[in-house]
């Protein structure tokens, strides 16, 4: 299938960088500073909602640089969280099922909060594998 | 029942963590323009809400909206919203036909009384006592009044249900009207397009599961944060526009370089919708990406407003009373279009305030 992002219908809109990632830059230093004196606090924000070309999330993306920690979550599509060299400042890139990238964010935080199981999916989990138990124990099931 | 159950655990079940729903709400939040620490509370709301009843009722339809909102979606983020309800009825996709299918209509209208959805595509036609349109036996203005009497709220899917659309053109031989002329004392809400978005009717959904409210809506019932802006404002080729540089004709050298397509009858600055930012086919891309100028089918009377290929700056039958058209080309003809959307916002504002 032809590319529609690229060839004759492509845009000719200049795709030097526009500056919009120096003030996101500013803003994530700012979260980032709230973040060092309120461990508690957490924000996000939304790439997709600025209006960003291709050289300022590239721009971007380099001058937050790479981290430790690069997880990747299967939910209805992959989802990748990757820290950044600066630590408490998280890359996440959400896709579904065909791979196509349908949000990014920058996640300040000391664990984004898709990366902590919820509650209640821990308390499902503590039933089942009680449950699993009682079974290879050969015990009557309860809950 | 699976349908007394919450949705956090129904589906949890079925595999899916609050993770899923997460990602989904931070999706959707994007989607409306909320801000991103919404999606936790969305996540929370969605969790907490049972499956919501869904009634869809196609009377003067083509099944473009259905198809829109079924076969576009590849197994992804989005198809998360058809766990979140319970299709009850809908003529064209339930295994059910004839009498047990108007039987499962009955029942979900009784099961949920004063909680359902009715989802509406297509017009409704009252010619000569609404003849030209029927289902099981009734008109379709007899089966909307019947459905919608106890339903939560109405959504009006693509633009036959919003406006009229297609079977309401000149000279409109059924009669058709858009559901707004046949529903009172309901909240109903737009979701204009030939067809329509389906992130507007799934962010639409979602927005009422996860907070029990309808979304912020426009002048004419659309969901603003679907059709706040114009496919214009968001257009690729716009930087063409502002420098006045069009093509002539869908050959010439201005198409092939990809130039603003206002001379052949683009009618996206007058035209109110998301084609331009969330595109179509899984976001590859919109009709003017592809080459051809917006039609403006999510705007009424769109087929009456003097030809699809016809240029804004050459009148229309709606638009240029407002705007006063000459034969102004570029950045004449943009001031008075972007003196339309100012109007057309001030009028939303003072309708709200």
């Amino acid at each position: 299938m032809e590319d529609l992002n690229a060839g004759p219908y492509a845009t000719r809109r200049a795709d030097a960088g526009s500056g919009v990632a120096d003030a996101v830059v500013h803003e994530v230093a700012r979260l980032l500073r709230r973040l060092a004196v309120d461990p508690d606090f957490a924000d996000v924000i939304d790439l997709r909602s600025l209006p960003m070309a291709d050289a300022d999330r590239a721009s971007l993306r380099q001058r937050l640089g790479d981290g430790e920690i690069d997880a990747a979550l299967n939910l209805a599509g992959l989802t990748r969280i990757r820290d950044t060299a600066y630590s408490g400042v998280w890359w996440a890139r959400h896709a579904d099922a065909d791979n196509r990238c349908v949000l990014e964010q920058i996640i300040v935080a000391r664990v984004p909060e898709l990366l902590m199981a919820h509650l209640a999916d821990i308390d499902a989990a503590a039933v089942r594998l009680s449950l699993e138990l009682s079974r290879a124990q050969g015990k009557p099931e309860h809950a | 029942m699976p349908e007394a159950m919450l949705l956090g655990d129904l589906l949890r079940q079925m595999g899916i963590s609050r993770r899923a729903f997460l990602k989904y709400a931070s999706y959707m939040a994007s989607l409306m323009a909320l801000p991103p620490s919404v999606a936790g509370v969305m996540a929370d709301g969605l969790a907490k809400a049972r499956r919501q009843a869904v009634i869809w009722l196609s009377l003067q339809e083509c099944t473009g909206c259905t198809e829109s909102l079924t076969r576009s979606f590849s197994p992804s983020l989005e198809d998360l919203i058809f766990d979140f309800i319970s299709l009850d009825y809908h003529h064209t996709l339930q295994a059910a036909s004839g009498e047990a299918a108007e039987a499962a209509r009955r029942q979900s209208m009784r099961e949920n009384r004063g909680k359902y959805l009715v989802v509406v595509d297509g017009s409704v036609p009252t010619a000569d006592g609404g003849v030209y349109s029927v289902i099981a036996g009734r008109t379709n203005m007899d089966m909307l009044a019947e459905t919608v009497e106890h339903a939560a709220a109405v959504i009006a899917v693509g633009t036959c249900a919003s406006f009229g659309g297609l079977p309401q053109a000149d000279p409109n031989p059924t009669g058709a009207v858009a559901i707004t002329k046949l529903v009172s004392g309901k909240p109903v809400i737009n979701i204009p397009g030939c067809p329509p978005m389906p992130q507007a009717m799934a962010g639409t959904i979602t927005h009422f599961l996860s907070f029990g409210t309808l979304p912020e809506l426009d002048a004419l019932q659309r969901p603003r944060a679907f059709f706040g802006e114009t496919i214009h404002d968001r257009c690729y080729r716009r930087s063409f526009y502002e420098r006045g540089m069009f093509a002539k004709s869908f050959d010439d050298e201005g198409a092939r370089q990809g130039w603003c397509l206002y001379e052949l009858g683009c009618k996206g600055p007058v035209t109110y919708n998301a084609c331009a930012s969330l595109k179509w086919n899984g976001g590859v891309s919109f009709p003017i990406q592809s080459g051809h100028g917006c039609i403006g089918c999510s705007e009424p009377r769109f087929w009456d407003r003097g030809g699809l290929y016809r240029p804004l700056s050459a009148g229309t039958t709606d638009v240029g009373k407002v705007i006063g058209i000459a034969a102004a080309a570029g950045a004449a003809l943009g001031a008075g279009a972007a003196a339309l959307a100012r109007q057309r916002r001030a009028s939303t504002s003072a309708k709200e305030a």
